[in-house]
């Protein structure tokens, strides 16, 4: 049984990939289960998708814990320890990291024991970028033709409209043969016996009452402990020569309660949480406020 | 919480209550009038939240709110409302709570909820006179399963259940509230938030069943760039779709008469929800008829 799991952020059409594998693992006549994770399908958030495909039928449930390949359409979740992306991976496990780096950088980076690849990632950018790790998942397993994989694609995305579609296709079939020299690298793993399961290498924690176990909280605001920044590709930045300090646009219209104002009236973005939906941008009447992309900040920081 | 008069936007909240770090998508226009509301409002309240987005606001042990969090089902806010508001007279009456640490009890619940397996529930709470204030976001939509169609969603919307667009009239809760002769009903939206300021000071200062409804343009459900949230929630004021307005005193007042209206298909044409009424062909009719409803109902105001 192949076991594949996709990860990237709400709005990458990570569902849609592996929707996407699974029909073409289905046309290919296997038996196929695909699932997104459900609960976090918000734009810019950490969402996986799984695909688990067969020759017979399929028993396994539930969320793949041990994936043969792993696809990652967005680099910046690796490190985020909520986004899981690195769980279960073993030394036969692909990992397939969308990235203007190399496989063997992310490899040595991670100390992982197993095969990394890199795929560039498409001009077009993000919102591509789950389509072509369904590309690349289909090339990796080797059993998947490509005119299946185009009939897959245009059965999940057609009623999308031709322009879509068109977009869509590319960015599939691009990955698929850009991966033709590792065809077949992704072997199917064994299939699991409810008798022979082994369960995940979880830590046992001794049973406490409620009182103990899920306490009062009695403290406000506790929702700042959670970084939302990390869910940021566009960072805005306020020229504060241009602000004309006009006390509430941008302080107030923020969704997000991210940016208080000073005394003197001066805007103060929190970084650890803006989102970076840019309505501060769009508001802003001097046009004070830039977008200046995550990466290439990363990129000049190191 | 401000004690000060809003007369102008340089009396809006320049810090907010209401936490950063909260699960909703990057320019959430429900979030923006959450917070925005709260800000007012302020933190002795007691929030009960009917399932949809903002339950997930607070998980356990985070919580944006600075006072209590009660969770219910769809239907059952304004039944929890009433457990909420009995409970505390009840410790008022024995003396364990004094009277000066009274807490507001308010419902914050979606449209999925509000315009339908809600409304019996509320109905009767508005019968009984209940004291408390029912905040609903209304994003058209069943936003949290992946934006199905609702009571609340409009004439001609694309979503999961209206594939081809809604064919039914979007309810008008406002009216059905008003109907119960209810002690205060505004509309709000978070994109003019000096008219959302004055209406919830004023509700604050009635006691009785209240009601904000707020429009809450929702970038995931209603398919637009998360930073054109304002300028979406602005046109649906500034072509008469959404029109701000408060029943107070037994009258229905406008607080915002746009002149001159703006076309309709402004607003419809900036949302993919609307697509399909401009490609592959443009449905004239479709747009015309719109355009009507909204052109009858500013006659009727006069
Ligand atoms: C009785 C019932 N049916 C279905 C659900 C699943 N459910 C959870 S949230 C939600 C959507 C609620 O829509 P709405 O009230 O508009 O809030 P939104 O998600 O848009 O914020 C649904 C259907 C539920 N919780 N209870
Ligand atoms: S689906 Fe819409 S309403 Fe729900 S959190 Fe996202 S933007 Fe807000
Ligand atoms: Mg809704």
């Amino acid at each position: 049984m192949y076991r594949i799991r996709f990860h990237g952020r709400g709005g990458q059409g990570i569902k849609t990939a592996a929707q996407a594998l699974g029909t073409a693992f289905f046309l290919e006549g296997f038996e196929v289960q695909d699932a997104p994770r459900y609960g976090a399908e918000r734009r810019g958030a950490p969402i996986f998708a799984y695909v688990r495909a067969a020759r017979a039928p399929i028993q396994e449930r539930g969320v793949i814990a041990r994936p043969d390949a792993v696809l990652v359409a967005d680099e910046t979740l690796v490190p985020v320890p909520a986004a899981g992306v690195l769980q279960g991976l073993a030394e036969r496990t692909v990992l397939v990291v969308a990235s203007s780096e190399t496989g063997e950088t992310w490899r040595e980076r991670l100390a992982l024991p197993g095969p990394v690849l890199a795929l560039a990632p498409d001009e077009a950018g993000g919102p591509l970028a789950g389509m072509a790790c369904a590309g690349a998942a289909a090339r990796l397993v080797g059993v998947i033709g490509r005119e299946r994989l185009e009939a897959a694609v245009r059965e999940e995305i057609g009623k999308l409209g031709a322009a879509v579609l068109e977009r869509n296709l590319a960015a599939a079939l691009a990955a698929y043969d850009a991966l033709a020299p590792h065809a077949g690298l992704v072997a199917e793993g064994a299939p699991v016996a409810a008798a022979g399961y082994r369960p995940p290498e979880w830590i046992e924690l001794p049973r406490d009452t409620a009182h103990f176990a899920a306490p009062d909280i009695d403290a406000p605001a506790t929702s700042v402990a959670a970084k939302t920044g990390a869910w940021r590709t566009l960072r805005p930045v306020i020229d504060y020569a241009r602000c004309n300090r006009c006390s509430w646009v941008c302080g107030t219209l923020c969704p997000d309660s991210a940016i208080a104002v000073d005394a003197d009236r001066t805007p103060r973005i929190d970084y650890d949480h803006c989102k970076g939906c840019m309505v501060c941008l769009a508001v802003c009447p001097p046009h004070a406020i830039a977008a200046e992309p995550e990466r290439a900040r990363a990129e000049a920081a190191e | 919480m401000s004690e000060a008069v809003i007369r102008s936007m340089k009396d809006l909240p320049s810090t907010h209550l209401l936490g950063t770090g909260t699960a909703m998508c990057a320019g959430c226009g429900g979030l923006q009038a959450v917070h925005e509301i709260y800000d007012v409002l302020g933190g002795r309240t007691v929030f009960v939240n009917a399932a949809g987005c903002m339950t997930l606001l607070a998980t356990y042990p985070f919580t944006p709110f600075r006072g209590g969090w009660l969770y219910t089902s769809m239907a059952s806010a304004a039944a929890g409302a009433q457990g909420i508001r009995d409970a505390l007279d009840v410790l008022m009456a024995k003396g364990r709570l004094p009277i000066e640490e009274d807490l507001t009890a308010v419902v914050l619940a979606g449209d999925g909820s509000s315009y339908g397996m809600g409304l019996s529930a509320t109905s009767a709470a508005i019968e009984r006179g209940l004291d408390f204030l029912y905040v609903c976001y209304d994003n058209e939509g069943y936003g949290n399963t992946g934006q199905q169609a609702s009571g609340a969603t409009p004439l001609g919307a694309r979503t999961a259940t209206t594939p081809r667009g809604q064919r039914l009239r979007k309810k008008d809760l406002f009216d059905i509230w008003v109907a119960h002769r209810p002690a205060y009903a505004a509309t709000v939206i978070g994109a003019e938030p000096l008219d959302l300021a004055k209406k919830i000071e004023r509700a604050r200062s009635i006691r009785g069943p209240r009601l904000i409804l707020a429009l809450a343009p929702c970038p995931t459900g209603w398919e637009f760039e998360p930073e054109h949230a304002v300028e979406i929630g602005r046109l649906a004021v500034q072509t008469g779709l959404f029109p701000l307005k408060e029943y107070v005193d037994g009258k229905v007042v406008h607080t915002r008469i746009p002149r001159p209206r703006v076309p309709v298909v402004d607003y419809l044409a900036a949302q993919g929800r609307f697509r399909h009424l401009f490609e592959p062909v443009r449905d004239d009719a479709l747009i015309g008829e719109i355009q009507a409803e909204v052109d009858a109902y500013w006659r009727a105001v006069g």
